[in-house]
């Protein structure tokens, strides 16, 4: 017999009716239909099923964010031990980058499961397994500077106020990963903020280096005063467009590279899980948006106002946000013309924030979590169109 | 010839589909009619146990019009009245004799159907046990004898892979076949439409002259429901009833010999058997009958009436008066090992997230769920399936939040219960289930007021 059988089998009992981690049930069965598929089979209704279950959706969008992960560990590595001016050989680097990262994402999905077991046995449900997602993307939107403490209460305020008081995964109104890390931009401002920059302290041979503490883009951008150029004071900086495009440079974990994101997005598209609707809608969003400020920028205006809207999709996490975040379609509307509406929405919103608020450097975030309270609203627009178009029957 | 194009459903490719053969099976030595399932039909047995009947001998009638009877298939005595949970009527069971007797009715000649009048057609449909066989949209219950349809729709169901190929049964009725249209454009005002595949035009060219409408697109395009949901011009034809043309060739029958028509054509297919075929044999025949022509492998599950629409059947079972096609497919109750590690070149899915989409060979589809029940999280899959544009996730959480008159502006009632949207739920959701159920409590709702 399979040696894994035989481990899940003797495993049984001990959460079955009278075992001693009976109320622990949901995790076990959640464990074991990650390596074996249920058996249950149809009772009524079309007798034969799709193979696809939320468990392969879920499970696919976390192939699209290895490739981020596994950057992201390189990156957070290279920018702390390049910064401490120590050696950058690639093994320091993602041994380094890995005793930064690897922690976050483990809080991450220690406590976001500790959430969601608590809740599965209360309410007698299965695990969910948007819960996988949310605990992979929340660490990655993390600076590598936060503290642990921090990550589990974020991911535990995203988890439960942002999903699980409204039903647990499908009910929720908010993307909980961002709501978690909304929390934590609102509760801890001073390393949450987003216009200092985000290099962490190399955990390894780098005894005595502080963390480095300098402008993100995205405050570089918002702090340039006339007659300064933005893409010039960036190029000084080091932030050229390639840089920004290709990702390595400091900033959140894994929604630095723009590349990435890219192919995260043409793999999810592709195979069908994230809407193309609402990454393309976004990314016009951003375009309009840019060339429309272009177009109001004096030559006393702020300078930011006539940066190449380009610019905007490499920066910050606004790549990451409408391929990761924007597109889950739990929080996101379902009707075509609404997802249109809905990304391109958020990609106006995060321009018009980045530019015209200086409070909040980073706009994406808020633009993606805004646009949610709206997706019912379009969605019931988009609804009304369709249904008067239809012969009434009844 | 109108086009009628059908842009939503979804071809599955299911393995074991029949060849276009027909063999004749020997007559079963026992029979049954089925009024478990005739969905709303509460029957009145108007027989016991022990009596004799002929073939055409009324068996049950229905106790909401008692003028709809239902009659015996064989010609022997009644051995068995089967009751199930509360009671229901599973089956009656008729042992044939060797010789059988049979009842006779009225028949009708072509020159004679142009005189007849339309309450005598029907009273002649409803004596000789055909009624039912005229269904009416949108809740296909049994037309009502009294209405006058404002359409009649004469569906060959060629987009369900195991359903009957129209070419086979009709290869030689082709007149019987035109009668009977004539038959039906009798009982309407409005028009009837004999519907068939464009694809499937140069097999059925022998009765092209028949045929009203072709239509094109992806399972169910041959369902009535779409039909009318596509060449509806006005909310009356909601109501229009509907005819499988085989149905259509009993009652010609019926009408021309005076004898109730005792042999159907049936299929007989899925993975689960090897030979995969076209059967002539007896209404009512036992499914063991079937399955000893064409013996099915160990762990199948046997479906009547379409591996999508279809429901479960016990091998002690027998074909209903509705049902041509017999699918035995896998039951699959087995636990898959790294299951989602599975690239999946030969996992059947509507989604492009298995390498399926890249294999074009049929599939064997089992009746495992692949996966747990969970809510929805908005994925779409339903609505872009839903062969009348409904949105069948927005539908069922209305029916959730009880808004039963929301669900109907959704178009509940345009539902053709095809089966896609569960199927292809990634949540596992009974979407289909839920959708028949209200519309049957609504049907329920209106029909005791």
């Amino acid at each position: 017999m399979n040696p894994v059988q035989r481990f899940f089998d003797a495993q049984r009992r001990h959460f079955e009716e009278n075992g001693r981690f009976h109320a622990l049930y949901p995790f076990f069965e959640s464990m074991e239909t990650v390596f074996y598929a249920p058996d249950r089979v149809t009772i009524t209704g079309p007798q034969v099923r799709d193979c696809l279950d939320v468990k392969r959706y879920m499970a696919l969008v976390i192939v699209s964010l290895l490739a981020l992960l596994f950057f992201g560990i390189y990156n957070t590595g290279y920018q702390s031990l390049s910064h401490a001016g120590l050696p950058v050989s690639l093994v320091a680097v993602i041994v380094n980058g890995a005793a930064i990262v690897l922690p976050l994402v483990a809080v991450s999905y220690g406590v976001g499961f500790f959430w969601e077991i608590v809740f599965a046995v209360k309410r007698n449900h299965g695990i969910s397994e948007g819960l996988f997602v949310t605990a992979m993307l929340f660490p990655l939107t993390l600076p590598p500077t936060t503290p642990l403490w921090q990550a589990a209460l974020g991911i535990s305020f995203g988890i439960v106020i942002g999903k699980e008081v409204f039903g647990g995964t499908g009910r929720n109104f908010l993307n909980p990963a961002l709501t978690g890390r909304a929390f934590l931009f609102f509760s801890y401002p001073v390393s949450m903020s987003g216009d200092a920059v985000w290099t962490a302290a190399p955990v390894l041979g780098g005894a005595g280096v502080d963390m480095i503490s300098g402008a993100t883009p995205l405050a570089l951008s918002a702090g340039t005063q006339a007659p300064a150029d933005v893409a010039a004071v960036l190029a000084d900086s080091g932030y050229t467009f390639s840089t920004l495009f290709w990702g390595r440079y400091p900033g959140s974990i894994g929604a630095t590279s723009a590349l990435l994101c890219l192919v995260g997005a043409l793999f999810l598209v592709v195979i069908g899980i994230a809407s193309y609707r609402i990454i393309a809608g976004g990314i016009i969003g951003v375009l309009v948006t840019g060339f429309l400020l272009n177009l109001l920028a004096t030559g006393s205006s702020a300078p930011y106002l006539s940066l190449n809207p380009f610019y905007h999709l490499v920066m910050g996490g606004a790549a990451f946000g409408m391929v990761f975040m924007a597109t889950d379609p739990v929080s996101g509307p379902d009707m075509n013309s609404a997802k249109w509406c809905y990304g391109m929405a958020i990609g106006a919103l995060t321009v018009v924030i980045r530019v015209y608020n200086p409070a909040f450097p980073e706009g994406v975030m808020l633009a993606i979590l805004f646009m949610n309270l709206f997706a019912p609203l379009f969605d019931y627009i988009a609804i009304t169109v369709r249904l008067k178009k239809r012969m009434p029957n009844v | 010839m109108i086009s009628i194009r059908t842009n939503r459903g979804y071809d599955l490719n299911p393995d074991g589909k029949p060849d276009h053969l027909l063999s004749v099976l020997d007559k079963p030595t026992y029979m049954a009619v089925v009024p478990e399932r005739l969905r709303f039909v509460k029957p009145r047995l108007a027989i016991s146990v022990g009596d004799a009947v002929r073939i055409g001998s009324v068996l049950f009638v229905d106790k909401r019009y008692p003028e709809i009877k239902f009659l015996s298939p064989a010609g022997g005595r009644v051995t068995a009245v089967n009751y199930g949970r509360r009671r229901v009527i599973k089956s009656i069971v008729v042992a044939r004799d060797r010789v059988e007797s049979f009842e006779t009715f009225d028949a009708l000649d072509p020159a004679g159907l142009a005189a007849v009048t339309r309450g005598r057609l029907t009273a002649m449909l409803l004596a000789g046990g055909l009624w039912p066989l005229l269904r009416q949209l949108p809740f296909r219950d049994m037309a009502h004898p009294g209405e006058i349809p404002p359409a009649v729709i004469v569906t060959m169901g060629s987009r369900e892979p195991f359903f009957p190929r129209a070419s086979v049964y009709l290869a030689g009725n082709e007149r019987l076949f035109a009668f009977g249209v004539q038959v039906l454009q009798k009982l309407t005002d409005g028009r009837v439409m004999v519907t068939a595949d464009a694809a499937e035009r140069d097999t059925l060219s022998d009765i092209s002259e028949t045929i009203t409408h072709a239509y094109r697109g992806a399972y169910p395009a041959h369902d009535p429901g779409v039909v009318c949901y596509q060449t509806k011009t006005r909310p009356e034809e909601n109501r229009a009833w509907y005819i499988d043309a085989q149905d259509v060739l009993l009652i010609a029958q019926l009408l021309k010999t005076g004898t109730y028509p005792t042999e159907r054509v049936v299929v007989v297919a899925g993975s689960g058997v090897a030979t995969r075929r076209h059967y002539r044999t007896r209404m009512g025949a036992p499914l063991s009958h079937l399955l000893d022509a064409s013996p099915p492998a160990d762990g199948c599950r046997l479906v009547v009436g379409g591996l999508l629409t279809g429901t479960r059947c016990d091998p002690d079972g027998f074909l209903s008066l509705y049902d041509t096609s017999l699918v035995v497919v896998p039951e699959g109750n087995t636990r898959e090992f790294m299951a989602l590690a599975n690239p999946g070149y030969r996992k059947n899915s509507f989604s492009r997230a298995f390498l399926s989409i890249f294999n074009n060979a049929p599939l064997v589809m089992n009746c495992n769920t692949h996966g747990d029940l969970r809510a929805c999280i908005g994925c779409n899959h339903c609505s872009r399936v839903c062969p009348v544009d409904m949105l069948p996730q927005l539908t069922y959480k209305a029916l959730l939040a009880g808004e039963v008159e929301e669900a109907l502006v959704h178009g509940l009632l345009d539902c053709v219960e095809c089966g896609l949207c569960t199927y292809v739920c990634p949540a596992k959701i009974e979407l289909t289930t839920a959708l028949v159920a209200a519309k049957a409590a609504y049907y329920k709702e209106q029909t005791s007021e």
